[in-house]
Parts: structure tokens; C-alpha cells; sequence
């Protein structure tokens, strides 16, 4: 028989049924969709900050950055007369927002417009004398906006804008808008001021973020004529820190994309292998009547090929949707935790496509091979029988058990080995959740027959007894139904279960650390906007306040890499907050007013520090040793904190300046009455100034919406894991349609036939819900232990939520009730009629 | 005698469109008392199937009416046809129709929990009368074809059904071992006073029923009359 007619035999198949064949395709496009909406992300996220360093830069081949975050405006004179320099530009370079535009967060650029003429054209070239005096010299700060932000909040020339600076509202005026043509790709929100008036504006007086240069000489007689803590850098190496602050959460998304990939190879292979097996007797009657195996085997291999093809296509267009309505939630999410990315499109390229069309056709054809394969070679005599498969199946699945059991081993080895390598925590993650896949042909059959007897003797529910036996008559399809519905759950109840720990972790760092009554806490606060000294002036003074703690992080270079610096009141904190100190205690305080430092468990894990070494920060005096004297428990960045005594700072640094401050009110006073008083002083603190529980809720509110697009991902790997449960009841009714009409000659009547059919989706439902909440608390410990701490260097108390359980059992439930209910309504039109009979 | 199956002008017609294209049925007539026994005879496609469909209330009928034990059958909801099935009807089936997946006894008690009644011991009993005494745990696919086949009619017969249609029950099977299963359904049948409509088309079947009924044309015709 050709490959040709055999090919044709296998499209009638399809077109016959074309519900699976839609399904097959959805499983398909799913899985292929997961891959490239995630790197699609990756990818856009990384690519929108590179373009902005790169843009940013302009015609600059260097800068000169300070290492503790700050450049003395009087270095600037130095630097550009260097022999080595032919073009300097002082840039102050600070995020803010204004009232007008909400939350789109603008690139406050403040810049001398004489000297970056030879580095960029952000003001208007050749305008005229009056444009720049106004520019200069308005009496209310002039602005250049971004085109596309102006037209967006339908703002033109002349109109005045609110910024918050630390939260207070400062007016800045708008003069023009920035060319597109010279803004160019830049999806970025970009306001350029002059340098003096954004000093001015964002608490900078004095002070530099950036000189941007244009080196002609030798790079490095620069390098070592600059003064103590400022470096030299270049747009590839501000890239690389910048990377490498993402190249944590990026692994975090990319191992959660594979795992949901995991989710969709399983079940495209699910949907291939059915195809195929649904077919089997088919096979073998087609061995018989004469055509070869090769011929066959081909068939399915163009049929796999065309149906990877159409999947795949469509999987690429699904991916980049998903990726266009969720690149906004990850770049917030990336804004929020590290530094402000902008993403204004995903951009599909061809290495993209590939990677997720290569995924589809592989398990497309892995699904298709291998049961052809077994098909061809069973003798056509056996494999004509549809029980066969099953007797198969069953004997299978005690070699699968063992086989689980091996991989079950491997995976606590290799999370013991991600000590060495978070790619051994990876793996570790995989092979659980592989263990746990190879558990169930086995388990689910000596579940389903206890569920059976059970049922049957405990509810006399014949429906029930008779469901549980047909998921376990049919193992061939249910088992890896089930195993990639468990799969998806157990992703689902990991993940969760991680979420609630940390979030428990959080909370009781933030109960421990958030004393005060009243918090002054500037979104801006991450931006490094400063609080106006009178504020504290006057609340430190009132006689309401008991203590005023004063509050700022600020960033530094340890060794070349960002770190966090935080400043202390030691005074009020050792008596009033309660730290969550992993090494040290109580009594370390008394050290850290002497002059030491406490770190962040991340720090010490990154830098590789211990209690009692002494670590070197870079001052304006050059660096300056300081032991360590505690680590702690804090989750404020993944980058590792340094906390050291303000006084200390003081001294060092030579800067006192606040970025938020907490109120400690004497007993009886009112929070309101102050809060009141702070408001009507400090105009726009009224969005700012919260209670020590609205602080609280503000930051688990971050903490929620960072891990809000798990959401998008575990609804996906549901969709994912309920098709393969609606396919394997198709199979099921399709293949054992003459036991039920078996059932129907013997008296079951349709409503008892549809009852039944439910209660196996039911069933299979509740046993992956079982199996993934083993394989799901398995994975807690895995991504806890072997990939978080590994990634993060932070440590979680693991802490089970019933509600993750419940809401996971309800959610499968009600969707497997819902995935049922097509295959049971086919059933019930099932007729007994067509007679049960081989004449 | 009691008359227990009445037949009256049934008809069954299978159109593709408004007119009748087959009329496996035709005009069929027909009059079985309690205890009575027939064969059925006619080619493939005949109707045959389609004649114990409609007695057995797996079908109904075009047109015409059918009675049992006086109960208007085509008068009756699918609920109480799966219900009268349940009770009263007991099937054999040509290639068994066992579930592979319950055990023997399981497979023999299913009409009686469906029933309410799930009586062990008469199971048990009637798994020794087909000379299997010790296959209660066994799944079907361990034993032979003969065997499924007692098994089926164990399960046929396990809740004392008026009527028993069996559709080429020993066409699966060979002489000796479709001899033995003929003899096995003689003496259920005569044991339960049970009425008995065979479809088959083996000679070797014919003496399980003094009469012979054979489907031509979708005409009911008495062939033979064994006294």
C-alpha cells in the first residue's frame, strides 16, 4: 500500500473526527505559545533597556560613574580638562513622575545644554536665544517632554506639570516636545531639563550622577587620574551590571517557563500519542491487508510533520499575544524590584520562531514515533485487538514505577548538588516532577480500584464503581492525562506554596522591622528623591514625636557589582524594631554604632561574607574597612543590603540626606491629628504619609503584584492539563463505546451512562490534584531551597496554605466537571441500538 | 400458558432522508408465552439484531406496538425501557461483552447492584451451575472464550429475567465448545421457566427451539415447528 494512500487513510481519520483534531492542534499551539511568549519576554525586557543604555548614551564612549552613588560636581572640572577627553557632559540622571501623566514614570535628564550639544539633540537644534533662556532660566523649571507621553496625556506647550519629588508636588513647566526623529526607538519616557534646574528640583545640588565623555587618548591615564570611588565605564559594561542585576529574576521566569513547557511537551505528546493510538487497531489492519511498516511508520511521520506544522504556526501567533498583553506586567514588575524598563513592543524574531517550532515538532514527533513504532512492530494479530494496548499498559507500569523512583533519587541528589550549580536545582525541579509523572500509571491503578470498591460499599454507587474501573480500563490514555494534569497542578501548588511561604516570610520581616506609628514613605523613595530637611526639622521637634527614624538606601559598588547601602539610626532601631537576625543578636547594635556593618543574608551569599569578616565599601574618602557583625533576614532587594549607623555614614560620606522617615508618637497622641498636620504642610504628602499597617499592606501590595503574572502561567498550564483530560475522555468514549452500550442493554439508562461518564473526570481530576500535591510540596522545597536561595540568597520558611490546596482542588474539580461534560453529552446520544454483534 | 411477548405490526424503517430506504421490519406479528422458546434465522442485514433491539428495548420500533407481560413497551420512557431492561431482560451476546477491567464476580453482579440487590451468594451459585466455580476473581481476559461466554450467560441470568435474547451466542465459539454453551442456556432456560429468542446461524443451534422464525424481506415467517 503507498505512503501516499496511507497518508490520505490517516487525513480521513482527522477529518472524520474533528474535534480531536482541533483538540490535538489547541495542545499543540499551546505548548508551542508557552515557549515563545516567554522568551519573547525575556528577550523584550532585555533588549528595551540595552536600546535605552545605548540611546542614552549618544555619541559618549565612556562615563564616569561614582561607586557610592554620587559624583562631587566639583570632579567634573578635573575630568574634562583631562588631556584625555574631548568632550564632557555632566548628566543628572533621576526617575520621577508627575501628576499629569499618572503612572507613566518619566527619565528626568538634566543636562547642560551647551556641552551635551556634542553628545546628543534632545533640545531643539539651532533654537533660537529666547527657547534656551527660557530653557535656562524660567522661573518655574522648564521642560522638554517625550512626544509620545505629551500626546498620550494630551499635554501641549505652556502647560505646567506637577512633579512629586519625595512626594511633594513641584511645578515644572513644559516648553516643547522631543523630535521622535531624535528620540528615535526609545519607547522610554524622557524629560529634559536644564542641569542646574534638576539639581535643584530632585535634591541634587552639588552633585552629579553620570559625566558622560567622548575619551580621543587612552582610556586608562583617565581611569587613574580619577578621584577616590569614581570609575570609568563604557555602555557594554553598564549593560553587563545592569544584566546581571536581571540575571536572577530572568532565571526564575525562564525556569518557570520550562516547567510550563514541561506542561505542554507532556501534552502535545499526549495529543500525538493519542492520535495515533486511537488508530492502533486500524494499524494493525492495515499490517495485515499488506502494507509495510516503513510505509506506515512514514505516514504518521508526514502526518506529525504537518500537524507540528499548523500547530506550531498558530502556537507562534497565540505566544505572541500572550507576550504583547503581559510584556506591560513583567516590565512593571522589573521597574518595581531593580531598575525602570520601558517595553513598548515584542518584537518576534526568526531565533524565537525557531526555538518554539522546534519544541512543537519534537514532541510532536516524539508522540507520534514512538506509539507508531510500537504499533508497527506488535503483531498485527495482537495489536487488532484494542485490549492489548491496555495489557501493554498495565504491564508497563510497574517498570514506570521503578523508573519514577530512579528519577526520584537523581532529584534529591541534584538538589543537594545545586550547591555547586543552581543548574543542579533546576534539574532537581525537572526530575521530581518527572518522578512524579512515572508514579502514576501505577498509583492511579491501585487507586482507581480502591476508589471502585469503596464507592461501591461505602455509597452503593454503582456509576461511581463502574467510573473508576473504566479510568482504570483505559490507563493507556488516562495515566498520562492524569500525570500531565498533575504536572500542571503540581507547578501550580510549587509555585503558590513558595508565594505563601515568602509572603509569610515577608510579612513577619516587615512586622519586625516596621515599628513606627507613621511612615513617610515616597514611592520616590527607590529613585533616591530626599526628603526637605524642614520636614524633619519640624516633625523632630514637635512635641507629639517621640523619635524620629530617619531612613535611605542607597546604591553602591562592592567589587564592581550594585549593592544596596542602608543607613541606620541605630539609636532608635536596637530599642524599638525587632530584626530578624540570622547570625548576631541584640547586642550587636552597640558594634554597628562603633562603625560595623550588618548584611543581608542575599549579601552574604552573593559577596561570599560571613559574621565576623570585614568587608570594604567605597567612600568619598576611598574604602573603608568594616566588620560584620550580623547577618539578617531582609528581602528589600535581591542585591544584598549593607546597614550601617547614620552617624557613621555621616561622617564618611558627608551627606545626611533622608529618603523616608518613620514617626514613633508619644503615648495618647493621635496618628490622624499628625498625619493631618503633615499634609496640610507638605503638599502631595497626602498620597505618601501612611500608618504603620497601610505601610505594611503598600509593600505586600508590591510584593503581590510582583508575582501577579504567575497567574497568566499557572492559568495557562490548567488549560493545558484539562485539554489532555478532555481528549482522554474522548478516548475513553470513543474506545469504549461497546461497553457502554453494553451497559445500556443491561439497564443503564443515559442520566446513570452520563453520571458516570462525569464522575471520571472527577476522579481524574482528584487523583492528579493527589499526585500534584505530593509532587507540588516536593517542588516547595526544591524551588525554596535548591533554586530561591540559590538565586536570591534568601532563605523561606516553608509554610503550607490549606487555601492553595482547596482553591487548586475546587479549580480542577469544577474544570474537569466542565472538560466532561461535551464527552458526556456524546455519550448520552449513544445508542444502544447499533447492535453488539460481529456477524 | 401466559403470553408474555406480543408483537403487533411493528416496523422499523432506516431512512436517509423522508422516505423509508430499508425495512429490516416490515408488518411483523408475533405471539411468545411465558417459558417459550424461538430462533431467529435470516441472512446479515436481515434484521435480525434490529428484531431483538426492539423486543429487548435497547430500540423501538417505526411503527406497530409491542407488548410484555401486557406492559405496553412502546409506550414506555427511556428511563422505564432501561428499567424494564434492568429487570426483566437478560443478554447474550455474541463476542461476551465483558468488562475487562471487573473480575468475573464483579462482572456476574452487576445486574443485580444496578437492580439493588446484590445478592453474592446467588451469584456464586449461578457461577457453579456454568461449571465455574473458582473464576470469581479472575479477570475475563485469564480465561477462554468458552468460558467468557458462561460467564456472560451466568451474568444473562443472574437476576432471574422472563426474557432472554442471545444474538449468535456461540459464534465465537467452536462445536464442542458452542455444544456445551447451547446446553448450559437449555437448562437456565428451562430452570427459570425463562422465555428464550435466539438469533443464530449455525444447524447445530436448532434443536434449543421447537420453532423457527426466519426475517425475509422484513417479513416475519415461521419456518419450522419441532414437536
Amino acid at each position: 500500500m503507498s505512503f501516499t494512500t496511507l497518508l490520505k487513510f490517516n487525513f480521513r481519520y482527522y477529518k472524520r473526527h474533528s474535534l480531536l483534531a482541533l483538540l490535538c492542534l489547541m495542545g499543540i499551539s499551546l505548548g508551542v505559545g508557552i515557549v515563545i511568549a516567554v522568551e519573547l519576554i525575556n528577550v523584550s525586557a532585555l533588549a528595551s533597556f540595552s536600546s535605552s543604555i545605548d540611546f542614552l548614551s549618544g555619541k559618549a564612549s565612556h562615563s564616569v560613574v561614582s561607586n557610592y552613588g554620587r559624583i562631587d560636581e566639583e570632579d567634573f572640572r578635573s575630568i574634562w580638562t583631562d588631556k584625555s577627553v574631548a568632550a564632557a557632559s555632566p548628566v543628572i540622571d533621576v526617575m520621577g513622575t508627575t501628576v499629569e501623566t499618572g503612572s507613566d514614570s518619566i527619565r528626568f535628564l538634566g543636562i547642560d545644554p551647551f556641552l551635551d550639544s556634542s553628545f546628543r539633540a534632545w533640545t531643539p537644534q539651532g533654537a533660537d536665544d529666547k527657547s534656551l533662556l527660557i530653557f535656562l532660566s524660567n522661573p518655574v523649571p522648564a521642560v522638554y517632554l517625550s512626544e509620545g507621553l505629551a500626546k498620550k496625556h494630551k499635554l501641549k506647550t505652556g502647560d505646567q506639570l506637577t512633579v512629586l519629588k519625595a512626594g511633594i508636588e513641584k511645578k515644572i513647566k513644559l516648553i516643547g516636545m522631543i523630535d521622535p526623529s531624535v528620540s528615535g526607538s526609545l519607547t522610554e519616557n524622557i524629560g529634559v531639563m536644564d542641569i542646574a534646574a534638576a539639581q535643584e528640583l530632585f535634591g541634587r545640588t552639588g552633585r552629579l550622577d553620570r559625566i558622560d565623555l567622548v575619551i580621543n587618548g587612552d582610556p586608562e591615564d583617565l581611569r587613574n587620574s580619577l578621584p577616590q570611588g569614581l570609575v570609568l565605564t563604557d555602555a557594554n559594561s553598564r549593560k553587563a551590571t545592569l544584566n546581571s542585576i536581571l540575571y536572577s529574576f530572568q532565571l526564575n521566569l525562564a525556569a518557570m517557563s520550562l516547567l510550563a513547557l514541561f506542561v505542554g511537551v507532556f501534552l502535545i505528546y499526549n495529543f500525538s500519542m493519542f492520535s495515533v493510538l486511537s488508530r492502533r487497531e486500524d494499524m494493525s489492519l492495515l499490517l495485515t491487508i499488506g502494507s509495510d511498516r516503513r510505509s506506515l511508520i512514514g505516514a504518521f511521520i508526514a502526518e506529525s510533520t504537518l500537524l507540528g506544522a499548523a500547530g506550531s504556526f498558530i502556537g507562534v501567533i497565540f505566544g505572541y499575544l500572550v507576550a504583547y498583553f503581559s510584556i506591560n506586567m513583567v516590565s512593571s514588575t522589573i521597574s518595581q524590584l531593580y531598575y525602570q524598563v520601558n517595553v513598548g513592543s515584542v518584537g518576534l524574531t526568526f531565533p524565537i520562531v525557531l526555538s518554539g517550532v522546534a519544541v512543537g515538532f519534537v514532541a510532536t514527533l516524539v508522540g507520534v514515533i514512538l506509539p507508531s513504532f510500537e504499533v508497527a512492530v506488535t503483531p498485527p494479530v495482537i495489536g487488532i485487538k484494542r485490549q492489548s494496548i491496555e495489557d501493554r499498559a498495565s504491564s508497563l507500569k510497574g517498570w514506570l514505577l521503578v523508573l519514577g523512583a530512579v528519577f526520584f533519587i537523581l532529584s534529591a541528589f541534584c538538589a543537594w548538588a545545586s550547591r555547586f550549580s543552581i543548574f543542579w536545582g533546576f534539574t532537581s525541579a525537572f526530575g521530581m516532577t518527572l518522578a512524579f509523572a512515572l508514579f502514576t500509571p501505577y498509583s492511579l491503578s491501585i487507586f482507581t480500584h480502591h476508589l471502585g470498591t469503596f464507592l461501591k460499599k461505602t455509597f452503593n454507587s454503582l456509576t461511581g464503581f463502574l467510573a473508576a474501573r473504566n479510568v482504570k480500563a483505559s490507563l493507556s490514555r488516562t495515566s498520562i492525562a492524569v500525570a500531565a494534569l498533575a504536572v500542571a497542578l503540581s507547578m501550580t501548588i510549587g509555585v503558590d506554596t513558595m508565594i505563601y511561604s515568602f509572603r509569610t516570610s515577608v510579612a513577619d520581616w516587615l512586622d519586625g522591622s516596621l515599628q513606627g506609628d507613621i511612615y513617610i514613605s515616597p514611592e520616590t523613595t527607590k529613585w533616591d528623591h530626599p526628603l526637605p530637611e524642614d520636614l524633619m526639622e519640624k516633625f523632630g521637634s514637635d512635641p507629639r514625636v517621640d523619635w524620629l527614624e530617619k531612613y535611605s538606601t542607597f546604591d553602591i559598588y562592592i567589587d564592581g557589582r550594585l549593592a544596596k547601602l542602608r543607613v541606620l539610626e541605630s539609636e532608635i532601631l536596637s530599642g524599638k524594631a525587632r530584626f530578624n537576625f540570622i547570625q548576631g543578636s541584640q547586642e550587636s547594635w552597640k558594634e554597628l554604632v562603633k562603625g560595623a556593618a550588618f548584611i543581608s543574608e542575599s549579601l552574604g551569599f552573593r559577596f561570599g561574607i560571613k559574621l565576623g569578616d570585614t568587608m570594604k565599601l567605597p567612600t568619598p574618602k576611598g574604602l573603608i574597612e568594616f566588620p560584620v557583625v550580623a547577618i539578617t533576614r531582609d528581602y528589600s532587594s535581591d542585591q544584598g543590603t549593607v546597614q550601617i549607623d547614620r552617624n557613621i555614614y555621616r561622617k564618611l560620606w558627608g551627606d545626611d540626606r533622608v529618603q523616608s522617615i518613620a514617626l514613633f508618637l508619644r503615648p495618647g497622641v493621635s496618628t490622624e491629628e499628625v498625619k493631618s498636620d503633615i499634609i496640610a504642610e507638605f503638599k502631595g504628602l497626602e498620597r505618601t504619609v501612611v500608618s504603620n499597617t497601610q505601610m505594611r499592606d503598600t509593600v505586600l501590595g508590591i510584593f503581590d503584584k510582583t508575582f501577579a503574572p504567575t497567574a497568566t502561567l499557572k492559568g495557562v498550564s490548567l488549560l493545558v492539563g484539562l485539554l489532555g483530560v478532555a481528549t482522554a475522555m474522548m478516548a475513553i468514549l470513543m474506545e469504549r463505546s461497546s461497553d457502554i452500550k453494553v451497559l445500556g442493554y443491561l439497564g443503564l439508562n443515559s442520566g446513570q451512562l452520563g453520571r458516570m461518564n462525569i464522575y471520571q473526570g472527577l476522579i481524574m481530576g482528584l487523583f492528579a490534584f493527589l499526585i500534584a500535591s505530593l509532587c507540588g510540596m516536593a517542588l516547595t522545597y526544591i524551588i525554596v531551597h535548591a533554586i530561591n536561595f540559590r538565586s536570591f540568597g534568601w532563605s523561606i520558611d516553608i509554610k503550607l496554605n490549606p487555601w492553595v490546596f482547596f482553591e487548586t482542588l475546587s479549580l480542577t474539580m469544577a474544570a474537569c466537571f466542565a472538560s466532561s461534560l461535551y464527552p458526556t453529552f456524546r455519550l448520552m446520544r449513544i445508542k444502544s441500538a447499533p447492535a453488539l454483534k460481529e456477524e | 400458558m401466559t403470553e408474555l411477548i406480543r408483537l403487533e405490526n411493528v416496523s422499523k424503517c432506516y431512512s436517509s432522508g423522508p422516505n423509508c430506504d430499508v425495512f429490516p421490519l416490515f408488518s411483523v406479528n408475533l405471539e411468545l408465552d411465558q417459558g417459550s422458546r424461538m430462533i431467529l434465522l435470516g441472512k446479515s442485514g436481515s434484521g435480525k439484531s434490529t428484531f431483538l433491539n426492539i423486543v429487548g428495548g435497547v430500540d423501538t420500533p417505526t411503527s406497530g406496538r409491542v407488548f410484555f407481560n401486557g406492559t405496553e413497551l412502546t409506550a414506555l420512557s427511556q428511563a422505564d425501557l432501561a428499567n424494564y431492561r434492568r429487570k426483566e431482560v437478560g443478554f447474550i451476546f455474541q463476542s461476551f461483552n465483558l468488562f475487562p477491567t471487573l473480575t468475573v464476580g464483579e462482572n456476574v453482579m452487576l445486574p443485580l447492584e444496578l437492580v439493588g440487590t446484590p445478592n453474592k451468594e446467588k451469584a456464586i451459585e449461578l457461577l457453579d451451575a456454568v461449571g465455574l466455580p473458582d473464576a470469581w476473581q479472575k479477570f475475563p481476559e485469564l480465561l477462554s472464550g468458552g468460558e467468557q461466554q458462561r460467564v456472560a450467560i451466568a451474568r444473562a441470568l443472574v437476576k432471574t429475567p422472563k426474557l432472554i435474547l442471545a444474538d449468535e451466542p456461540t459464534g465465537n465459539l467452536d462445536q464442542d465448545t458452542g455444544n456445551t454453551i447451547l446446553k448450559l442456556i437449555d437448562n437456565v432456560c428451562s430452570l427459570n421457566n425463562a422465555t428464550l429468542i435466539m438469533v443464530t446461524h449455525s444447524q447445530d443451534a436448532l434443536w434449543i427451539a421447537p420453532r423457527h422464525y426466519r426475517l425475509r424481506s422484513g417479513r416475519l415467517e415461521l419456518e419450522t415447528v419441532i414437536n
